[in-house]
């Protein structure tokens, strides 16, 4: 009896081992977390009766280690090329939406539109918006998170999106739940009218199927830019033209793979990748001169003013959401519960499409990014800033360098003096530590438990030359790690002539050396 | 061939072998689909990445606990061939806990240790099978084992697919193989 119950088991086991192999149940292929905030798990899969596939999003109260599914106001919103439509919201511990909701169908359609010139749907790693507000007495918590996705999972049908979101109400600020009656909100942002690398536009799209009536309101604010998205900058102050005339740099920066453009909330940084793109490019050598008089001379830039250069994605969309939600009960009356603001990238073209280099002096792009960093709007933590090296004049030239490699060649202009920053990065979808776990798993026999991981690579590279750098130049190099203050994966560099970017009480060098110039 | 008294212990292990194994893929069948379901579920229930790595701690240590009490049967009936899984559990135990401790490289080299060990376990099992069809089965399965971390090396994180459906075939072997042998020995052994 005994025996058959045995050789049941084993078939049964080996049936069970083959249906996760060829993803009959599903089969956990991607899991990304998102900080604290929660974590996405992809679920490759036939359909299981009576559950379509689609989105799958779960609440948990995180109290100390106690972990818990919890009621909450769950808001779906999609991201499509030029704006964000309201797909689902619910009141539960769980909301579902499936692949075939009318008004996520209605952006998937948006997405296969925009690929009708031959760009596989595929290639569009777009993402999902999701507000969840937690309320206990006179306190909410609002969760914003940011859920990526492939365009071409929702046409096949073939992926469960699950979503766990952690309410951890230690960690996250709660707002106060006040009497107030709902308005009109709008970003209140002053965005400054002469600007020449984008224009503004309401990216609040409306989905055909309105909202159910419920006792919360969610209310929307988009406003979306449209045109050059910086991927790579250098920015310089007045004093850099006046002390340094004459010194010329050359920006060049190279992407290679799948580029990740985060999605940032104010109040609780990276909140999950927006859009994804593969970028595949390489540029440089447009050389600018810190000048007295505009000239032009070769294929140089001279500037007599501050401000910056940058290399862009032309054609890009970007939006900055504001969310903010109600409680409306005909007993007790209308409460606020609180608001949240996201930055986002919706759209990239694919391919090293429209990529360019220009000057802003103050109203392009990279200016835009520095007035909603100085706004708050964006947070802007020191630690952004990822390594510093400077020319110091003290009666003799040095060159200081900190924490990456500068290095120095002779060419037929003189000593190139290059900053490599942020250097090569190589970036796997799966980490060591999983891989390692999975391996262990093999060797003891549950390799059912081996995750197959996205083998996507990113490669970036991005450095700053130097040229005619002589007795007596000043010059104070900063370079902020763009992705921790706005999401784009990439480097700005800060020229200065007088102290570091936001003058450092001390400046933390691991590399430390310095060389004698001249 | 196998002395009459090994019979009872290695009975035991087969069935242990078979029941860990269902376990642990009843476990992922389960979790997997109830991940999926429209229904609320407590958070350690789910198919995430954390549970799966604790799902997957319990498995091997349950696996150790079999492996070691397989090497001292057979030891005790005089197999010094025992030593070997045995030392396979010890290795994977001081791995394990030089990897908690960081100790990166020495890890490294002891679990490496404990992988050959494991390989040589299954060729401890292949030589104390009685039937043709379990050897051949646990010999598929040592194959597999001993082709893996070469092909990983070679092939790096682009090969990780064939790897993972070679896990999954040396898993479904192991697991009938000791059906198998189970049903033999419970034949002799009733």
């Amino acid at each position: 009896m005994l025996r058959l119950i045995v050789l049941i088991l084993a078939i049964t086991s080996v049936i069970i081992i083959i249906a996760n192999s060829i993803y009959v149940v599903p089969s956990l292929v991607a899991y990304s977390g998102i900080g604290s905030l929660g974590g996405v798990g992809y679920y490759a899969s036939q359909p299981v009766p009576g559950v379509p596939p689609g989105l799958l999003v779960r609440v948990f109260l995180v109290n100390g280690s106690v972990v818990e599914p919890v009621d909450a106001f769950i808001d779906v919103y999609a991201n499509a090329p030029n704006g964000i439509v309201h797909v689902s919201m619910g009141y539960s511990s769980i909301l579902i939406v499936p692949f075939s909701n009318v008004n996520w169908q209605y952006v998937i359609n948006k997405w296969v539109l925009l690929g009708l010139l031959g760009v596989s749907s595929s290639e569009y790693e777009t993402s999902m918006l999701i507000f969840i507000t937690y309320v206990k007495g006179n306190e909410s918590w609002i969760l914003p998170l940011v859920i990526p996705y492939n365009v071409a999972w929702i046409i096949e049908n073939s992926r469960y999106i699950v979503v766990n979101a952690f309410i951890n109400v230690n960690s996250i600020k709660p707002s106060g739940v006040i009497p107030a009656m709902p308005g009109i909100t709008s970003v209140n942002l002053q965005i400054p009218s002469n600007r020449s690398g984008y224009t503004t536009y309401n990216c609040d799209l409306s989905a055909p199927k309105p909202p159910p009536e419920t006792a919360f309101k969610p209310e929307i604010a988009c406003l979306g830019f449209n045109g050059s998205l910086p991927a790579t900058w250098v920015t310089w102050d007045k004093d850099v033209v006046q002390r340094d005339q004459g010194v010329e740099f050359q920006l060049t920066a190279g992407f290679l793979g799948m580029n990740r453009w985060d999605a940032m909330a104010v109040g609780y940084g990276v909140i999950g990748t927006s859009y994804s793109a593969e970028e595949n490019w390489a540029l440089g050598f447009y050389p600018v001169v810190f000048g007295s008089e505009v000239t032009q001379f070769g294929s140089a830039y001279w500037v007599t003013q501050p401000g910056s250069v940058y290399w862009y994605y032309g054609g890009a969309t970007w939006a900055i959401v504001n969310y903010t939600v109600w409680f409306v009960n005909s007993s007790m009356g209308t409460y606020h519960l609180g608001n949240a603001t996201v930055f986002e990238v919706l759209y990239v073209p694919p391919n090293d499409h429209y990529i360019g280099m220009v000057l802003d002096y103050g109203n392009g792009s990279v200016s835009l990014l520095y007035y909603l960093a100085s706004k708050h709007y964006l947070e802007y933590p020191v630690s952004s800033i990822v390594n510093y090296a400077a020319f110091i004049y003290t009666g003799q030239e040095y060159l200081y360098q900190c924490n990456g490699p500068v290095t120095n060649a002779s060419t037929t202009s003189g000593i190139a003096y290059a900053i490599t920053l942020g250097g090569v990065n190589t970036a796997y979808g799966l980490s060591l530590a999983e891989l390692g776990t999975g391996l262990g798993g093999l060797a003891l026999g549950i390799s059912s438990m081996l995750i197959t991981p996205s083998t996507s690579s990113s490669v970036t590279s991005t450095y700053l030359e130097f040229f005619n750098v002589n007795t007596g130049t000043k010059l104070y190099i900063s370079v902020i790690d763009a992705s921790a203050v706005y999401g784009l994966p990439t480097f700005g560099f800060i020229l200065n002539a007088t102290n570091y970017y936001g003058i450092p009480s001390s400046v933390t060098c691991k590399y430390g050396k310095i060389t004698q110039i001249g | 061939m196998v002395f009459p008294m090994a019979v009872r212990p290695l009975f035991w292990f087969f069935v242990c072998f078979v029941l860990v194994g269902f376990a642990s893929s009843l476990w992922s069948l389960l979790t997997s689909i109830l991940t999926v379901m429209p229904m609320p579920l407590p958070y350690w229930l789910l198919y995430t990445p954390g549970n799966i790595v604790t799902a997957g701690i319990i498995v091997a240590a349950l696996m150790l606990a079999l492996y070691t009490y397989l090497g001292i049967a057979l030891v005790l009936n005089k197999m010094n061939r025992g030593f070997i899984p045995i030392t396979m559990v010890i290795a994977f135990t001081i791995g394990i806990t030089l990897l908690l401790a960081k100790l990166a490289i020495p890890a490294l080299v002891i679990l490496v240790i404990a992988y050959v060990m494991l390989i040589g376990t299954y060729a401890v099992l292949i030589s104390v099978t009685t039937t043709r069809t379990s050897k051949a089965l646990w010999g598929v399965a040592t194959i597999i084992l001993a082709l893996t971390p070469p092909i990983l090396i070679g092939g790096g994180l682009a090969v990780i697919n064939y790897i993972r459906y070679m896990a999954l075939v040396e898993q479904a072997m192991a697991i009938m193989a000791s059906a198998i042998e189970a049903w033999r020995l419970g034949t002799h052994n009733p």
